[in-house]
């Protein structure tokens, strides 16, 4: 298993994606944008006695959101024209691919206490867990992290008084 | 590192020995969570916590937790969810859920009155009106002579669509004014009584102790009392009543309820205990002076009549507080 | 005054006074300490002790609690740049480069003496000046309650970083983020997506949980194997703080400590909003600018001493007036009335000796958050030395047992598991996260105010321009944003001259 990991880990580590970072911002935002104020119907009532209405803040973000993306669009779109270089973002695979392991114990942690509905369980898994990320070989910090985690459950469940 | 790494043991060995003992007191006693879905600030967390303290000086067998969730429907729409018959668990339910919530926005509510058993209410509070000091109005015919010649009537209330907005759209559209009437929120009651004393909004619906400082600054007048007749005691004696001139009121009230089907021989000591610690005089004393509360234990029939006069006056009013 | 100091000096220096102080100074510091765990939560946690507890006992645990949580907050975010509480994120901005490079000690005592100096500074304001005060802050509206919105709005340039254009974006996402959940003017649902838990909006502490806390574990990933262990041994941290450095902490103090005594007043904002505030003064009055973000000691003395200048400020609403002046204080007022008192200047008259008491207290309580805190910051400072491997899930554990402690609910720590994954997102859009947190600070206050001030006025603009004290805030609004300009036409013409031959 260790071994896999090494070799997969030794052939995404070279692997990296560049992405034009503002030209990427102002493209996404717009978007995300312009799908707020499609929603904005359906996700804020507003009654025709409102001085000031609920959509007119938000909408009023959205067409300062959009017009900064415009800018940003367009200020990159005659770099191009320009020949002159972009601003990129190196974005390594390899890094990705651990964040996502990250992300996936911290999700898996939260479905455990969700599930079981108790807390403890969520935080044992997450100390052995990124024990494990962390290619610990002690057994001493397993031991002091789980001690720790049930330590920390039971000072909320039973000194605070936070039923989990 | 070692010597790190020993300190840390004993944190944790410390922690684990704390953690046991108190779980072992814990459990002592059959022990009943209060939960109130409102603010930890709140009045009725308040009053919640000195029930609590007092409940095991009047009872050997059940011990009172309280705890505050704020979060309104949400955390009873939890508790219910989470909670069978005869679990060793209590919620506050008040107007607010089961008369404006209920008719406003029902699909915020997963539940009904019919999911609670009632076990007492806890205190009742009388709301007053009061009036920028400026406006020089005293009592309800001032009030009326003012209505009758405004073209705008602005009244602060703590939240958009709660009880005090029901009372200022039942009184002020009674009184014939409701297209006149324009309701401003504020975050909370604090907020709003300084907005009416500092001549933001002409007036304010709030309880009686939420005023009570900026009426002693003498930036506002209080009015009247949203109750049937004057009221009886305390700083605001003497203030009529909106009832004794057969406008709507109503009191607020906060109900504690266990889940439905939960035996009547528990529910019948619980309420026992909440009886007699209502009847303490120090509680008594305290809801006066300090909370300016009012001590109202209540029949299942009380309740159903409150929440049914409590939904009339939103069904007739609704228009008001939350135009189409 | 006079009459009334000597009987409550009395009913203040007891044993069992001196001993909550201590007892709740310790825990506010260590709680705030931790990620996850706001000072409001320690309050809400630790409440039920006090009803046993007669009120200036009940009130000096809680003032414990409040004000050494304030410095508290500062600690996590100077060792692991993750703000224990959302007021010590402008800390974070220098306190973690400060001890990245080696200077750990001297990051947490320069944030320890601002936050004592900014705390005893408001203590003595509300001593001296409390009902005066008091009066003037009731005077502001919704018209000048929306001014200052506007004045923190436009902090969003100094924290943007590279592009102010990209710290926009992000702060109208955090805007927007804040008009999740129900209407506060109309009580119609936004954004809920039929979600009921939504409906109450989200709260800051748990956004700032995902934003920062979880958010610095996943970039765990961007290290190397090597960089798991810091060789603190190599870093000679002695905690020394140079006199020039002490030269350079007074006015940001000062300013940051008077910044923090007048937001704090104003009912409804509270320390995120004053250590911002100071922060982005400090940067704009401060001779060398460019540091700010790198490791500036100003920037950590300016957003400390304003932070905990807030608590003795927030007090003077709530005890002449009745008006909690933040949330942690509304919970602490449950302290006094629980013992049979109202707070208002009334109770000046009638209960003078236990309000002095209160108030000669929150000095009392600064001095030991100080004395504390000297004895603290050593073992604070060995959290860069324990390893990894232990620290990243306990730091976890922490932020979901806070995060779920908010509430009460699972639902929290979703919402905390959602901001990271989009903290993480925009980080690799180099995307600033600060500009986020200020729009979910300021975001539901400048809407409600915006929109109430003209329902007030029919529609009315001219409400904004209605008062004197109005026109100050337009000024200032104005001064800032001319400072923004210089700024930027500084840098443009820096970057367009050619460099000077040596």
């Amino acid at each position: 298993m260790k071994g896999k990991m090494d070799k997969l880990g030794e052939k995404l580590k070279g692997k990296e994606i560049r992405i034009p970072v503002d030209l990427t911002v102002g493209v996404v935002f717009f978007l995300f944008a312009v799908v707020v104020m499609l929603l904005m119907p359906s996700q804020v009532a507003v009654s025709e006695r409102d001085v000031v209405n609920g959509r007119a803040f938000p909408e009023l973000l959205m067409w300062l959101m959009m017009a900064c993306c415009a800018g940003l669009v367009i200020k990159e779109i005659v770099k191009i024209v320009r020949k002159q270089p972009l601003e990129y973002k190196t974005i390594n695979l390899l890094v990705e691919l651990k964040a996502l392991i990250i992300i996936a114990i911290l999700i898996i942690t939260y479905v455990l206490c969700r599930v079981t509905d108790l807390f403890v369980v969520g935080a044992v898994f997450c100390a052995l867990a990124f024990l494990i990320y962390f290619r610990c070989k002690k057994p001493l910090y397993y031991v002091i992290t789980v001690g720790l985690a049930v330590g920390i459950w039971a000072a909320f469940r039973f000194l605070l008084n936070v039923r989990f | 590192m070692k010597k790190s790494i020993r300190r840390l043991c004993l944190v944790l060995a410390l922690v684990m020995v704390m953690s046991f003992a108190t779980a072992t007191s814990a459990f002592a006693a059959d022990t009943w969570t209060v939960t109130c879905p409102w603010a930890p600030d709140g009045v009725a967390s308040l009053v919640s916590q000195k029930a609590a303290s007092l409940s095991t000086e009047y009872s050997k067998d059940i011990t009172l937790v309280a705890e505050a969730i704020k979060g309104d429907a949400a955390t009873v729409n939890t508790w219910v969810l989470d909670n069978e018959a005869n679990d060793p668990s209590l919620v506050f339910v008040g107007e607010g859920l089961l008369s404006i919530t209920a008719t406003m926005d029902p699909a915020k509510l997963q539940f009904g009155y019919e999911d609670f058993v009632f076990v007492e209410n806890l205190y009742s509070s009388v709301f007053v009106l009061s009036a920028d000091a400026k406006l020089e109005i005293e009592n309800i015919e001032d009030l009326q002579a003012y209505v009758a010649d405004a073209e705008e009537i602005t009244v602060a209330t703590n939240g958009a669509t709660g009880s005090e907005a029901f009372l200022a759209a039942a009184l002020f559209g009674s009184m014939g004014a409701g297209d006149a009437l324009k309701l401003v929120p504020y975050q909370s009651a604090a907020e709003a009584a300084q907005a009416v004393s500092r001549g933001e909004t002409d007036f304010a619906v709030s309880h009686q102790s939420q005023i009570l400082e900026t009426y002693n600054q003498g930036g506002v007048t209080v009015v009247c009392a949203f109750d049937e007749g004057a009221i009886e005691n305390g700083p605001f004696a003497g203030i009529e009543g909106v009832g004794q001139y057969g406008y709507p009121y109503f009191r607020n009230r906060c109900f504690i309820m266990a889940r439905a089907g939960t035996d009547e021989a528990t529910v019948a000591a619980l309420k026992a205990l909440y009886d007699d610690i209502l009847a303490d005089e120090e509680v008594v004393e305290w809801l006066h002076d300090t909370m300016l509360l009012e001590v109202d234990t209540m029949t299942v029939e009380d309740v159903e009549a409150h929440v049914e006069n409590v939904t009339n006056i939103v069904n007739e009013y609704i228009d008001i507080v939350q135009p189409a | 005054m006079l009459q009334h100091i000597i009987p409550a000096s009395g009913l203040l220096f007891t044993l069992q006074n001196i001993l909550w102080i201590n007892i709740g100074v310790f825990i506010g510091a260590v709680f705030a300490a931790i990620p996850g765990l706001t000072v409001i939560l320690c309050v809400i946690l630790f409440l039920p002790v006090t009803y046993s507890m007669s009120a200036i006992p009940g009130m000096m645990f809680l003032l414990g609690i409040y004000c050494a949580g304030g410095y508290g907050g500062s600690v996590s975010a100077i060792l692991i740049n993750t703000p224990g509480t959302p007021h010590a994120a402008a800390t974070m901005l220098d306190g973690h480069p400060l001890s990245k490079a080696g200077r750990t000690k001297a990051a947490l005592k320069i944030a320890l003496y601002a936050s004592t100096f900014g705390g005893i500074f408001s203590a003595l304001a509300l001593l001296f000046l409390g009902p005066q005060v008091a009066k003037l802050a009731a005077q502001l509206g919704t018209p000048e309650c929306f001014m200052v919105c506007v004045f923190g709005l436009t902090i969003i340039a100094g924290v943007s970083g590279k592009s102010m254009v990209r710290g926009i974006i992000a702060a109208c996402l955090g805007l927007l983020i804040s008009c999740i959940g129900s209407d506060p003017m109309t009580s119609y649902d936004r954004f809920t997506f039929g979600v009921n838990r939504l409906y109450l909006g989200l709260d800051l502490a748990v956004c700032l949980i995902g934003l920062f806390a979880l958010v610095e574990i996943v970039s765990r990933a961007e290290q190397k194997p090597g960089e798991l262990h810091m060789d603190t041994k190599k870093m000679h941290d002695n905690g020394a703080i140079t006199k020039e450095e002490y030269k350079r902490m007074a006015r940001p103090t000062i300013m940051g400590s008077l910044i923090g005594v007048l937001v704090g007043i104003i009912p409804g904002t509270g320390a995120s909003e004053a250590s911002w505030f100071s922060y982005s003064q400090a940067k704009s009055m401060s001779k060398h600018p460019e540091e700010f973000g790198h490791g500036s000691v100003e920037g950590v003395a300016a957003a400390e001493s304003a932070n905990n200048a807030v608590t003795g400020a927030t007090l003077i609403p709530l005890l002449t007036l009745g008006i909690p002046g933040d949330g942690t204080v509304a919970i602490m007022l449950s302290a006094l009335m629980i013992n049979g008192l109202n707070p208002g200047l009334s109770l000046f008259t009638t209960q003078g000796d236990i309000m002095y008491a209160i108030m000669l207290g929150l000095i009392l309580v600064n001095i030991f958050m100080l004395l504390q805190g000297k004895i603290l910051t050593p073992i604070f400072a060995k959290v860069v030395s324990i390893p990894q491997e232990i620290l990243t899930p306990i730091i976890v554990i922490f932020c979901f047992a806070g995060a779920y402690s908010v509430n009460k609910n699972y639902f929290d720590v979703c919402v905390a598991l959602v901001f990271c994954v989009l903290a993480w997102i925009l980080r690799k859009l180099d995307m600033p996260p600060v500009p986020i947190l200020l729009g979910l600070v300021l975001g539901k206050m400048t809407e409600t105010n915006f929109r109430r001030a003209l329902l007030i006025s029919n529609g009315s603009p001219k409400i904004f321009v209605s008062s004197v004290y109005c026109w100050i805030f337009i000024g200032l609004i104005v001064l800032a944003v001319g400072t923004i300009l210089r700024g930027k036409i500084k840098d443009r013409k820096a970057k367009a001259a050619p460099p000077k031959e040596e």
